[in-house]
This record gives C-alpha cells, sequence and structure tokens, in this order.
C-alpha cells in the first residue's frame, strides 16, 4: 500500500496515516502472526476433513477471513450448499464490524475514503482493539490500523495454506477431531461474550430454540432461530452487551 | 481443482463479509450506535453463539461435547484461542480413538 506520511503527531487531534504507525503496529501485532497462524492451521485442517481444496481454502480465508464466519459457515458445510442460510449467517455474526466501521470512520474523519476503505479488507476484532487503544495513547493513526492489521491477516491465510504444505492428513481419528474445530472455534469465543449470571436464561432458551429447530425446520437454520429467540430474550430482559 | 459450487458460495460469502465491512464506515452516520437496533447488534453475537454450539454438541454426540467441555475449559484457563483449540483438538481425538 502506497502511504505518504501526512502527519506524525504523538497525540495530535487530527487523524493521520504514517509509515511509522504502520511500523509501530506491525510490532504490536506481531505474536498475531503465531497465534493466528496456529488457528488458521486447525481451520485449515477442518477444511481439509471436508475435503476442500487448498485454492478452495484459501480463498475462503482470503476474501472472508472471519474466523467466526468462516467457522459457521463450515458448520453448515453439506451439498447442495444452503447458500442462503449461509449468508444470513454470516451477516448476523459479522454484524459487530457495522459498529467497529463506524467507530473508525468518527476515528479517521478527515482521512482520503480512497486511502482508508482498502485497510478496511483487513479489519479483525483484535486490529480494531488495537487501534482504538493506541489512538487514546497516540492519538488516531490509519497506518497503525493496517499495520496491526497485516499481521493478523497473514498468520490466518498462512496458517490455513500451512494446513495443506505440512503433512498432516485428517484421517480416521485425527479426521473425526478435525471435524470438530468449527464448533470448538465458537466455543472458545464464549467466555468473551459471557456478561454474568442474566446470561443463564436467554442462552437455555437460544440452546432450546436451536436444537428444536434443528429437530423439525433443519440445521442450518437452527442458529439463526435460536439466536433469533435468545437475543429477543436479552432484549426483553433488558440486557445490554 | 475447486467445483463451481463450492467456489460460487465462497465468493458469496466472501462478498456478504467484505461489504459488512466497508458498510459501517460508508454508512457510519446511518448505523444506530444506541438504541434498540444497537442494543440487537450487541445482544446477538452471544446467543447465536450458543445456538450454534448446543446444536453441534446435539449432533456430533459424545465426540463433539467432551471436545467443546475441554475447548471451553482450555479458553478459560489458558486464555489463548490457539491453545484452547488445540486442547479440544486433542480431547476429540482421544473420545474418538476410546470409542
Amino acid at each position: 500500500m502506497d502511504m505518504t506520511i501526512i502527519h506524525s503527531g504523538c497525540g495530535s487531534a487530527s487523524p493521520v496515516f504514517t509509515a511509522a504507525g504502520f511500523g509501530r503496529g506491525m510490532r504490536a501485532a506481531a505474536p498475531f502472526l503465531v497465534s493466528n497462524g496456529a488457528a488458521g492451521m486447525v481451520m485449515g485442517l477442518a477444511y481439509q476433513g471436508l475435503g476442500l481444496t487448498l485454492v478452495s481454502a484459501v480463498l475462503f480465508s482470503l476474501v472472508v477471513y472471519s474466523g467466526t464466519a468462516q467457522a459457521v459457515t463450515l458448520g453448515l458445510w453439506r451439498f447442495p450448499l444452503p447458500v442462503v442460510a449461509m449468508i444470513t449467517a454470516c451477516i448476523a455474526t459479522n454484524a459487530r464490524y457495522l459498529v467497529m466501521g463506524a467507530h473508525l470512520r468518527q476515528l479517521f474523519s478527515g482521512l482520503p475514503r480512497r486511502r482508508v476503505l482498502p485497510t478496511l479488507l483487513l479489519l479483525a476484532d483484535a486490529s480494531w482493539l488495537m487501534t482504538t487503544a493506541d489512538a487514546e495513547r497516540n492519538g488516531a493513526d490509519a497506518g497503525y490500523f493496517l499495520g496491526s492489521s497485516v499481521p493478523m491477516a497473514v498468520g490466518w491465510i498462512g496458517g490455513t495454506a500451512l494446513a495443506y504444505v505440512l503433512p498432516i492428513k485428517p484421517t480416521g481419528v485425527i479426521a473425526v477431531a478435525a471435524s470438530l474445530i468449527p464448533l470448538a472455534f465458537i466455543v472458545t469465543l464464549l467466555p468473551g461474550q459471557w456478561r454474568g449470571a442474566r446470561m443463564w436464561l436467554p442462552w437455555s432458551i437460544s440452546a432450546a430454540a436451536a436444537l428444536v429447530t434443528a429437530q423439525f425446520v433443519g440445521s442450518s437454520w437452527a442458529m439463526l432461530i435460536g439466536g433469533a429467540v435468545g437475543t429477543g430474550v436479552s432484549f426483553l430482559q433488558g440486557d445490554d452487551a | 481443482m475447486p467445483d463451481l459450487q463450492t467456489v460460487a458460495a465462497i465468493l458469496s460469502i466472501g462478498a456478504v463479509s467484505i461489504a459488512m465491512r466497508l458498510s459501517g464506515y460508508l454508512a457510519a452516520d446511518a448505523v444506530p450506535k444506541a438504541g434498540s437496533v444497537a442494543r440487537i447488534i450487541r445482544l446477538a453475537p452471544g446467543n447465536l453463539s450458543i445456538a450454534f454450539v448446543a446444536v453441534g454438541c446435539f449432533a456430533g454426540g459424545w465426540t463433539s461435547f467432551i471436545g467443546s467441555v475441554a475447548a471451553l475449559t482450555g479458553m478459560v484457563l489458558l486464555k489463548r484461542q490457539w491453545a484452547a483449540l488445540g486442547v479440544g483438538f486433542i480431547a476429540a481425538a482421544l473420545v474418538a480413538a476410546l470409542r
């Protein structure tokens, strides 16, 4: 990406897009190269278990680039592919990007759209959080956002490819365990979404509604209907995340 | 070579994913930051996740259930997603081997 140093004011009120911020973001997010690489690799193993080719798997991680959306759509993967349900699930799980994007617009207001928009292709939960924290310390810098996003994306996409290159073939017991990965991926997000005892009721109802839907309607819609019912209960009991 | 149906599905999901990333920035003024819609956006992920997990555990039987519990325990204790995924993977493989 072509970057021009617009202004490099530490703690400046006006947003900037600096090479120094890019470097700072890269260094801060470097550990994600390993952690996202490992997570991407297990996602690649799951893709192998489903019979996806290397090209399809890398394309998935490249264009979707969302662990949550990839895990959820992977859980729905059966032929003929339920594309409408997958897209609906993708919208539901990625709705948070709307809020993040709107926040970044406020943060980077004044910067040309043509410079900021391409960087949003790499928007991830962690890079958004890191950029928000860095903006409070050093002022808003779109270079930092891009710099922190790169190691995460490289780790995730590279890890997916690595699963195909390394001599790991999911057969037998390994194949059974690999098929669990999309589910386990979502399970690991649960502690971060738990907001205390008030979650018991909506989460129990979400789970029950999903199981009933899976039984009588079909598993493709179970998550969406169960999640919608649970969200309604959370909303009615006055919760906020 | 990947088949066309697979590639079309991936590209469709990818297009939606990219649109979600760009839309918030482009329509910042229209995206509610408070009120009912914003609350629903914030409340939905947890409820969707637990619904997904419930169906996955039920459909996958003991292997999925024990693997999920192990991954959850790993995440709570280790606070590292890649490590928790490893714990869940190993637990599921052990259960699959014993069955």
